[in-house]
């Protein structure tokens, strides 16, 4: 969105509040029909997607100056997207860009991000990882009895939570390449944050650094595919890499990959998983994935104050991002009982981790995270899973939290679980992400 | 202006930590609304789609909660402005000196009695969600035109209430029942069965005693001019088919089987004159669930879910007058005779059914149609619109309403202020089996234009003295104390009497009268 798009789009809104709703065709029942956490939580308008839009206008008009108060509103946004997918039914608004847009303003104007948020990104400057860690313990979740394929044009991005906090689900994802022998290499100390947390939170120079960073040493790698299992990764490498640099390689996230690996006979799945799961879609690998597509038409103005598209320009609301890999792949574990959230797909209700939340604002981030937990006990299952670090971090938190019964486990490792080899060799580590 | 810290902590006590926000940020964001800019360029403001700063923003969660923050509000002279979804200009304070009471966090379905067909709710439960819950018993509920996200219990006590299907689910105003009231004094009022001492319940509006409802919303509501509303009972209607359907696929093109027994119908009439004997026919035999005078053009937007799909279906657009009915049944006999009756009025009027033939809507809109969901299509074509006009009276007034407009309409369309829609986008439907009309005109301007927004609310107050003109009664948007007091004069001087309800129940003038009248004369 540029400057002019932004300028004008903000003077759109209908204050409908259909923003705060799942699309208002695809409501099922009164308790879950909200979409997002935020006005959900703090009940004010202006946590809305609809008072954010309000606040880019009033802050362009000059009505209300940057302050704490604006500050605090702006960034209690997880950055879920669930608010575009309702508004873009019959709407041509883009409410999570204007809200990127308005925090990469706050930035620029000197404001922003959040102190917490600063130091992650400060960290990342430092250590290329949000963690304060060392980048040379980048490779510390690895155990002797991986295979790493140097040679191999396929690069498994660990990405910076999987690496220092959830080393389960890189060692679950690396044990599944292997089992399937599927050769992949890492790039080691030449893996660098994807730049997600910073991008998220507003600081787009610093993003594009990070970018750079990534994209030079792929390039010069010779790198083909590059395979993720976290979500937030996987959506900024597909996503929005692409709109600021020729990205020529290909993406998949680790359901994509092991379900193709399912499907061709290379991995096969010999125990039962008797579990009764249910899977919570990432807003980063769901909604929020779907790429945008290149348009490359002409406003036609058809009459005094009505224009048109030609061709029409594509909506993204979410239809393409990853949802029917990771089912079909619960699907496949032998045993294992799939049973649905009410609120799913495009139209999952987020974990509450994303857009900085879980490091500016932990408390909000739990409390969402209690909200998905009990969305999901009351469906019965034992097991809730996915296929992102945040979430995983976020939703383990919100089952303490809420001293829930449920258990929570990576994708990759039921996988894992269903290839006969549980996932032994992890450490306890910090329950923390950017 | 901000809250004295005395005024500010005794709210705080009432509604809590965090339920209270004087910040100029949040204040800032409860000042905007849609079509703002055009009620501030009618009373001679600058175009901009803000209203008064409110001083305060406070979200009670209990009807008592209410109560006492009204008490607060008398106590300290400051306005207060209720609110529940919040759609729309009526939803602005009008001065200053006002809070706003966000009644967000009061959104409980309290009671569905599928036997008695009711259901209560609270003022932040929205039009779908009700919807959804009733339907698990096969219960349909009336939404107004505005969508199925804006609040059932603000539209059946403060707001017009017309809805698409307003032949089979009436009008918010008939639909009322008991009703919960904060007063603008602070005292609670229970009308209807609600107020009865023993075995209280909210089966019936209109006792025991004399009526209130009259008092309470009148024709178009007070839009918090005479305090607060916090539960109301709304009738509810046997689910139109059967409840049993999903919307499959993915937004903005979904799929949808239609129902079994639900069947469209859009036919030319060719002239007004006969459109309203055709619709008053069909109103007779009270088959429809639906049934519409819709402009070509806007025909051709409940069709549309974008601009570019709307251009598509210019041919539609060509049609003089045309009638869009969807019949509906639970039962195989029940649809074979409301087939046949169309089949024989369709024969009898010499009329074209073009579904199927000449046109075929994706299956999406009958599942709008259900979910109430076309009136949002009115934002397509610019992203803004606002209705002009808004007749509730016979066919015949409705229809001459209409005919009266166009050649205004164009006369706007020319300065390339609003929209070219023919100059004839109108939406006229009946309720009570025809025994009474609405009309209203939707226009199309570009909220981003100051020229349009200008243009606009030019074009909307000479509509307004076109009424007058022609001796067409009272528009959509009566409201307001200039408003009022042009057209009272006119109409057995009832501006007079709405003002002494207003003094009575609101002695302060603390419930604000932006969008009712004040006590005084100007």
């Amino acid at each position: 969105m540029n400057e002019q798009e932004y300028k004008l789009m903000i003077k759109r809104c209908l204050r409908c509040s259909i923003c705060k709703w799942i699309p208002q065709l695809q409501i099922k029942s009164q308790k879950y029909s909200t979409i997002c956490p935020s006005i959900d939580m703090f009940n004010f308008h202006a946590y809305s997607a609809g008072g954010r839009i309000i606040i880019a206008l009033a802050l362009e008009m000059g009505k209300i100056k940057p302050s704490k108060d604006l500050m605090d509103i702006v960034y209690k946004c997880t950055e879920c997207g669930g608010c575009a997918v309702a508004c873009k039914f019959l709407n041509t608004l883009e409410p999570l860009e204007i809200i990127v847009k308005l925090r990469e303003k706050l930035v620029s104007l000197g404001y922003g991000p959040m102190p917490r948020q600063q130091q992650y990104i400060d960290s990342i400057k430092n250590y290329n990882n949000p963690y304060n860690e060392p980048h040379e313990k980048r490779l510390a979740w690895l155990p002797n009895d991986i295979k790493i394929d140097p040679h191999a044009k396929t690069l498994y991005f660990v990405g910076c939570t999987s690496s220092y906090r959830r080393k389960e689900i890189a060692i679950a994802t690396a044990r599944v390449m292997n089992a399937a022998n599927y050769p992949f290499r890492i790039l080691s100390e030449n893996e660098y944050c994807c730049g997600s947390p910073i991008l998220r939170t507003g600081d787009k120079n610093s993003f594009i650094n990070q970018l750079n960073k990534n994209i030079d040493i792929i390039e010069k790698e010779g790198i083909k595919t590059i395979v993720f299992s976290c979500a937030g990764c996987y959506d900024t490498f597909k996503v929005d890499y692409p709109l600021e640099r020729d990205c020529n390689f290909k993406i998949l996230h680790t359901t994509e990959l092991f379900n193709e690996l399912l499907d061709i006979g290379q991995l096969n799945l010999i125990k039962k998983v008797p579990l009764t799961v249910t899977y919570h879609d990432p807003c980063h690998l769901g909604r929020n994935s779907e790429p945008y597509e290149e348009w490359d038409g002409d406003e036609l103005q058809m009459m005094p104050l009505v224009s048109i598209n030609m061709p029409e320009k594509p909506k993204r609301c979410g239809k393409y991002g990853i949802y029917d890999s990771p089912r079909d792949l619960l699907n496949k574990i032998p045993g294992l009982n799939l049973i649905e959230m009410e609120r799913i797909r495009e139209y999952s209700y987020c974990c509450g981790a994303g857009g900085g939340v879980k490091s500016a604002f932990p408390e909000f981030a739990l409390k969402t995270a209690k909200t998905r937990i009990e969305e999901a006990e009351n469906t019965g299952a034992d097991i809730i899973t996915s296929a992102c670090p945040f979430c995983s971090t976020n939703l383990k938190d919100g089952i303490v939290e809420k001293d829930s019964n449920l258990k929570f486990y990576d994708i990759s490792e039921l996988l894992l679980m269903a290839l006969g080899s549980p996932n032994k060799s992890i450490k306890e580590s910090s329950m923390e992400v950017a | 202006m901000v809250l004295e810290k005395e005024a500010f902590k005794e709210f705080q006590d009432v509604v809590g930590v965090g339920n209270i926000d004087d910040g100029d940020v949040i204040t800032n964001v409860y000042a905007y609304n849609w079509c703002m800019e055009i009620f501030n360029y009618m009373e001679a403001k600058d175009p901009v789609p803000f209203s008064p700063i409110p001083k305060a923003v406070v979200l009670p969660s209990t009807t008592e909660e209410v109560q006492q923050v009204v008490k607060l509000c008398n106590k300290y002279r400051i306005v207060f402005k209720a609110q529940s979804t919040g759609l729309g200009p009526w939803n602005q304070p009008s001065v200053d000196n006002s809070i706003i009471i966000d009644l967000r966090r009061m959104n409980n379905i309290v009671k569905i009695d599928e036997k008695n067909l009711y259901a209560v709710v609270e003022p932040y439960v929205s039009g779908s969600q009700l919807q959804v819950e009733i339907m698990k018993y096969g219960l349909n509920c009336h939404m107004p035109g505005a969508g199925p996200m804006v609040s059932p219990l603000a539209s059946a006590t403060s707001m017009n209430g017309p809805g698409f299907t307003s032949p089979s689910t009436g009008h918010s105003a008939r639909n009322v029942l008991a009703v919960e009231w904060v007063l603008p004094d602070g005292e609670i009022m229970r009308l209807g069965a609600y107020g009865q001492k023993n075995n209280p319940d909210f089966f019936y509006g209109d006792g025991p005693g004399p009526s209130l409802r009259g008092i309470m919303r009148g024709w178009a509501g007070t839009k918090s001019g005479l305090g607060v509303f916090t539960k109301v009972a709304v009738k509810l209607f046997p689910y139109p088919c059967s409840t049993d359907f999903i919307i499959k696929g993915n937004s903005p093109d979904y799929d949808f089987d239609i129902p079994d027994f639900m069947k469209l119908y859009v036919m030319d009439c060719g002239n007004f004159k006969k459109l309203e004997k055709v619709m008053l026919r069909i109103e007779e035999e009270e088959i429809s669930f639906m049934c519409s005078y819709l402009s070509g053009f806007a025909v051709m937007a409940i069709f549309s879910n974008s601009i570019e799909s709307l251009m598509d279906k210019v041919p539609i657009g060509q049609m003089k007058a045309p009638l869009v009915v969807i019949i509906t049944a639970r039962t195989k006999q029940e649809f074979t005779y409301k087939q046949k009756v169309m089949d024989f009025l369709i024969k009898k009027f010499k009329l074209e059914n073009i579904i199927g033939t000449i046109y075929t809507p994706k299956p999406i809109f009958y599942a709008e149609a259900l979910r109430s969901n076309l009136g949002l299509h009115g934002f397509i074509a610019t992203g803004g619109f606002q209705s002009s006009k808004g007749v509730a009276d016979t066919a015949a007034v409705c229809l001459r309403s209409t005919k009266s407009n166009i050649p205004l309409k164009q006369e706007f369309i020319k300065k390339k202020a609003i929209a070219n829609d023919f100059g004839e986008g109108t939406w006229m439907t009946s309720y009570e089996s025809g025994h009474y009309f609405h009309m209203e005109s939707p226009t199309m301007f570009d909220q981003t234009e100051e020229n349009s927004v200008k243009g606009m609310a030019e074009y909307m107050e000479k509509s307004n003295q076109l009424d007058l003109l022609k001796h067409l009664g009272a528009p959509f948007f009566v409201e307001g104390t200039r408003m009022h007091e042009l057209f009272g004069p006119h109409m057995s001087n009832y501006h007079l009497w709405l003002r002494k309800i207003k003094e009575t129940f609101d002695p302060n003038n603390i419930s604000d009268s932006g969008f009712y009248i004040s006590p005084q004369n100007k």
